[in-house]
């Protein structure tokens, strides 16, 4: 069994990186790094001894936060410098079957690469599905519960059970959409795939049915998060890394939960740690 | 223009003028200081002239404006300072490591941590660009914690405006609507707190008339420090380096501590302001933090301060003078937005985002090398002398050379000040019938739910959110008294955080008003489980050149002292905020109060929502006539009916003690202060966090004076919390409460009803659902 070696990557504007430190040192990874994206690509204004490789992880994470301010759309200014700067690294990265996952900012950034849903290859010249504005046009903050799909090749999610989870959100644009004219069948060929890993639900498990504040950014199909058809790339909108202990639920005071979000991190470590 | 003649051009290669008040008469002097809109007195004109004719000289337009910045009511608290010191600056406790001296207030959370206050207010830039003013106000809160060497881990807004329904006719001109600044200051807050990854996790928004032309934006900020890595914001060593680290200086933000934040609010504000509103950007902001807190984790920095109101001038000055030093600074270096600016607006812009460090010679190169990491502008701009003095260079040219002692040095003012007492008057008559008025009061906006601001604000990024500022079912959730943090990963010692006033009680009585806006936020904090440990203050005042307005700061800081000073719990930071008066006249005098408390162990934090049906229910505290500022006053049309509540610290001491420990002890499984509306809305706002719970309270007999059924739902006495405790647990709870003013109420069951009997008759019954319906869709009806 190897140690298990993390890689946050951060840039300006990432806010969540201590959060998801947090969360896979709660689930047992051995070191879990924050990297800045300049330190990947080896650039000037970083110190030699600062200069990383993308290789010598095991796990790949993009946390969540506002890179670049979000300027044009969320994500695609740091999809845009992962893809010139670090293009070969990742892909070499993503191929090599390693868990890469992505939260909020960093699901956006997964979905602007095209890794996901990652149906023309592995990184394609144009993204496939998009996350944009929240139907009821404003950033949310509250929280939501989501259930995982019973069939899903995802490596995240084996640790999960098929209970409901309660996750915070915080986002503006999180509305899982495709284009409008391909998107009827694009989701049936994500639901095939069983590329669907998480879905908004109701208290009692039923499907939100797109409403809110069940389905709390209007998704299609109620979509909370994807994977590649491998199962190694994920990406979901909701935050489980602010889900790793009893007392961030929001209603610890009157019920006992155990922490939500953290089996996700540990499905992604016992993954790598059996690579 | 009948100054020019005092103009003389300096051969140099921008516009550089030296200013001849030697020349000048005193009409001349005050003429010179409106027309550059340096908000000085003639009399400070005068000293100003005298200092230069000490010196045998005439000041250069730099050294004018760096003393107009220095000595502006922002910058030196010239007519509040003597009023502070006598009171509230009083107040001793063994927890205060470094408070009132700096930016920010710095308290001991425990063997190796301090926690680090601020708070401080935006008004004027907001009234003008909410957008703008409220993003800086969160930027420069950020910067005074992080100046201290201190991590943020929370912000909170206490915000204040005009009614959002206000008719447009009755709007001044040049004033804008309070329903567009209410939208945009939002907004400015979300985008600016959610974008820098720091937790909003409370606040409060009050309306009220005063505010029409003046609106308050009040920002706090909460940080975490090392005790062994806290930095002094001075220079105290000869030879270090001052750098300079962030975003640029450009012609955004001239004036502002002059010429907005120390004048009212009128017609020409917005034309005479706007260049004084500074620009915000939170994705210069993030990084800025990670790289100033990389270098003080690698102990390369001996001093640190931010630059904001009064720019480069105030901030270097004070580093300077506070180091016992001087200064030698060359402006070539500080790097510029446009090319074109004189030297005196490179001086005293107060462009958003820049940092200033005090570094070692021999760690300058290891300061930038992180800075440039970041992609983060950093430049050695100069370096610490030993001359008390400020020397300034710019394109080869000296451009100041100023006595430290006479521009930082700040002038103090004993103004005249007239107390207005309030006459208390007998209980109205009239009533209204409980049923309509618990229907009107759910739906107003000082009691209605804030969920759709809140839920815009990111409350639980970091992971340290223990208690959030909405509280109970996640899907409707209850109005929390105050949020718990966690501060350290290793450790579960908390701290609860509130900020409140009600500026209505203050309206009418400044003294009892603010002792009411001290207790009630210690209200807040007891309420989640956290003893009352340290507070800073925002205090929004009119213009204090008018007796009446001096005189309301003058009532309000001595009933604060007399709290805080009973309850040992002291004052540790905080800002004046003057001259907040507009057309429509002054706003209610507002001491806006943050409390911090101390939770021994998170674990035990109490939340709001009603917990379990077979729970008793308990009332903590006497209700008396009081009704002066309540909502149901205002119903009445009668604000003013008998008297504002008033505060007996003696008693809330021993109230605290005995509620903490029966807390400690876990018998206590919800409470809620009761403030706006009374007993009736804590009671279903307890129930609206709660799942089909309900309760049939008894209020016959209820500790103080009231007697009257409309009193003992409505009024807004002090010193009250509902409490559930566990069944089973009475006789243990009522053991602890023994002495205090306290009555059982009822018992939870599981009806989904309110009903209040008052001498075995209904009188008022609710189903919950229908209240949570008005008190929920208030905001967003007004809001259209």
């Amino acid at each position: 069994m190897g140690q298990v070696r993390v890689c946050v990557m951060r840039i300006e504007g990432t806010n969540r990186e201590e959060d998801a430190q947090a969360a896979f040192e709660a689930a047992g990874a051995d070191r879990v790094e924050l990297v800045h994206l300049k330190q990947l690509a080896h650039s000037d204004t970083v110190p030699q001894d600062l200069h990383r490789t993308l290789d010598d992880y095991d796990i790949l994470f993009i946390p969540g936060g506002f890179s670049a301010g979000d300027a044009v759309r969320g994500g695609a200014i740091w999809a845009a410098r992962i893809h010139a700067d670090l293009g070969d690294q990742i892909k070499s990265f993503i191929e090599s079957g390693r868990p890469v996952g992505g939260v909020c900012n960093g699901f956006q950034v997964l979905l602007e690469l095209g890794c996901l849903p990652g149906w023309a290859g592995t990184l394609p010249d144009e993204p496939e599905a998009a996350l944009i504005q929240n139907d009821i046009g404003r950033f949310q903050s509250r929280f939501a519960e989501l259930k995982r799909e019973a069939s899903t090749p995802c490596i995240w999610v084996s640790e999960v059970p098929e209970d409901n989870l309660l996750v915070p959100i915080a986002h503006g644009e999180g509305k899982f959409a495709f284009a409008p004219d391909t998107a009827e069948e694009d989701l049936k060929r994500l639901e095939a795939a069983g590329q669907i890993v998480f879905r908004y639900v109701k208290p009692d498990g039923s499907p939100a049915g797109g409403e809110f504040p069940y389905n709390p950014n209007g998704s299609i199909a109620d979509i909370a998060g994807i994977c590649n058809e491998r199962g190694n790339v994920f990406g979901m909108m909701p935050h489980p890394e602010n889900a790793i202990d009893p007392l961030q639920a929001p209603d610890w005071t009157r019920r006992p939960r155990t922490p939500c979000g953290l089996p996700i991190f540990e499905s992604a470590v016992r993954y790598a740690r059996g690579l | 223009m009948g100054t020019d003649h005092l103009y003389e051009r300096i051969d140099a290669p921008f516009p550089f003028y030296r200013i001849k008040v030697l020349d000048a008469t005193a009409d001349e002097l005050l003429e010179l200081s409106q027309e550059r809109n340096l908000a000085l007195s003639a009399e400070e004109m005068g000293m100003l002239r005298d200092h230069f004719a000490s010196e045998g000289r005439n000041p250069t337009d730099v050294e004018l404006e760096a003393t107009a910045q220095a000595w502006s009511e922002h910058c030196s608290y010239k007519s509040s300072w003597p009023i502070l010191q006598s009171s509230i600056f009083r107040v001793e406790a063994p927890q205060n490591l470094l408070v009132i001296q700096e930016d920010a207030g710095l308290v001991t959370f425990d063997d190796d941590w301090a926690y680090v206050v601020a708070m401080e207010s935006h008004n004027h830039p907001s009234a003008l660009d909410p957008v703008g003013g409220a993003e800086t106000g969160v930027g420069g809160i950020l910067r005074d914690v992080v100046c201290m060497g201190a991590q943020p881990i929370a912000l909170l807004d206490s915000l204040f405006f005009g009614p959002l329904d206000h008719p447009y006719d009755q709007v001044p001109a040049g004033i804008k609507h309070p329903l567009y600044l209410f939208r945009n200051v939002v907004a400015g807050v979300r985008d600016y707190g959610n974008q820098v990854g720091i937790p909003t996790v409370g606040g409060m928004v009050g309306f009220h008339p005063g505010y029409v032309s003046n609106c308050l934006v009040n920002v706090s900020c909460i940080g975490m420090v090392r005790k062994d890595r806290i930095i002094r914001s001075r220079a105290e060593n000869v030879g270090d380096v001052f750098v300079l680290a962030g975003g640029r200086t450009g012609r955004d933000g001239i004036h502002g501590v002059s010429g907005l934040a120390s004048q009212v609010i009128s017609e020409d504000s917005e034309e005479v302001g706007r260049s004084a509103v500074q620009m915000g950007d939170a994705v210069t902001k993030e990084p800025l933090i990670h790289a100033c807190l990389q270098c003080i984790d690698e102990d390369l920095v001996t001093g640190f301060k931010d630059l904001g109101g009064g720019g480069l001038s105030s901030c270097s000055g004070e580093l300077a003078f506070d180091g016992g030093n001087g200064a030698d600074l060359d402006l070539d270096r500080v790097p510029l937005k446009v090319a074109d600016m004189a030297a005196w607006e490179i001086w005293v812009s107060e462009s958003q985002e820049r940092m200033m460090l005090v570094v070692p010679p021999e760690k300058v190169e290891r300061v930038l090398s992180i800075f440039a990491a970041w992609d983060v502008e950093a430049n050695a701009i100069g370096t610490v002398t030993d001359t008390r003095r400020m020397k300034l260079r710019y394109k080869g040219v000296a451009v100041a050379d100023l006595d430290l002692e006479f521009y930082t040095g700040a002038v103090r003012y004993n103004r005249p000040y007239r107390v207005r007492e309030h006459v208390g008057t007998p209980l109205p008559e009239s009533a209204i019938e409980p049923q309509a008025a618990l229907d009107q009061i759910l739906a107003s906006p000082n009691v209605a739910s804030m969920a759709w601001i809140v839920q815009q604000y990111d409350t639980i990024v970091r992971g340290a959110t223990v208690a959030g500022p909405l509280q109970g079912e996640y899907l409707h959730p209850g109005p929390g008294d105050a949020a718990v943090l966690k501060p350290l990963r290793e450790s579960n010692r908390g701290l609860a955080m509130a900020s409140d006033v009600n500026p209505y009680f203050c309206e009418i009585d400044a003294y009892w008003g603010a002792m009411s806006a001290l207790e009630e936020s210690m209200r807040n904090v007891i309420a989640v489980g956290g003893r009352p440990h340290a507070w800073a203050d925002n205090l929004n005042f009119g213009n204090p050149e008018d007796p009446d307005r001096l005189g309301e700061f003058k009532a309000a800081t001595d009933g604060m002292y007399h709290l805080a000073n009973a309850l040992g719990v002291p004052a540790v930071s905080g800002n004046v905020s003057l001259y907040n008066e507009g057309p429509t006249g002054s706003i209610p005098p507002t001491p806006a109060i943050l409390m911090l408390g101390i939770v021994e162990d998170v674990r035990k934090t109490v939340t709001m929502d009603f917990k379990a049906s077979g729970n008793p229910v308990y009332l903590i505290g006497q209700t008396h006539d009081e009704l002066a500022g309540s909502e149901y006053a205002r119903l009445l049309g009668d604000v003013g009916a008998t008297r504002v509540p008033l505060v007996d610290p003696s008693s809330f001491r021993r109230k605290m003690d005995a509620l903490l420990e029966a807390m400690d002890k876990e018998l206590v499984r919800a409470c809620h202060d009761l403030a706006e509306g009374g007993l009736s809305v804590a009671l279903l706002e307890m129930l609206f966090g709660a799942r089909d719970l309900g309760l049939t309270a008894d209020v016959t007999r209820l500790p103080g004076t009231a007697s009257r059924i409309d009193v003992k739902l409505f009024s807004e006495s002090n010193g009250r919390f509902v409490a559930e405790v566990q069944a089973g647990a009475e006789a243990d709870f009522e053991r602890i409460m023994e002495g205090i003013a306290l009555v059982r109420l009822g018992t939870l069951d599981d009806s989904g009803t309110l009903t209040v009997l008052d001498g075995g008759r209904p009188v008022l019954r609710k189903a919950v659902p229908d209240a949570y319906r008005l008190w929920s869709d208030a905001l967003p009806k007004l809001l259209g």
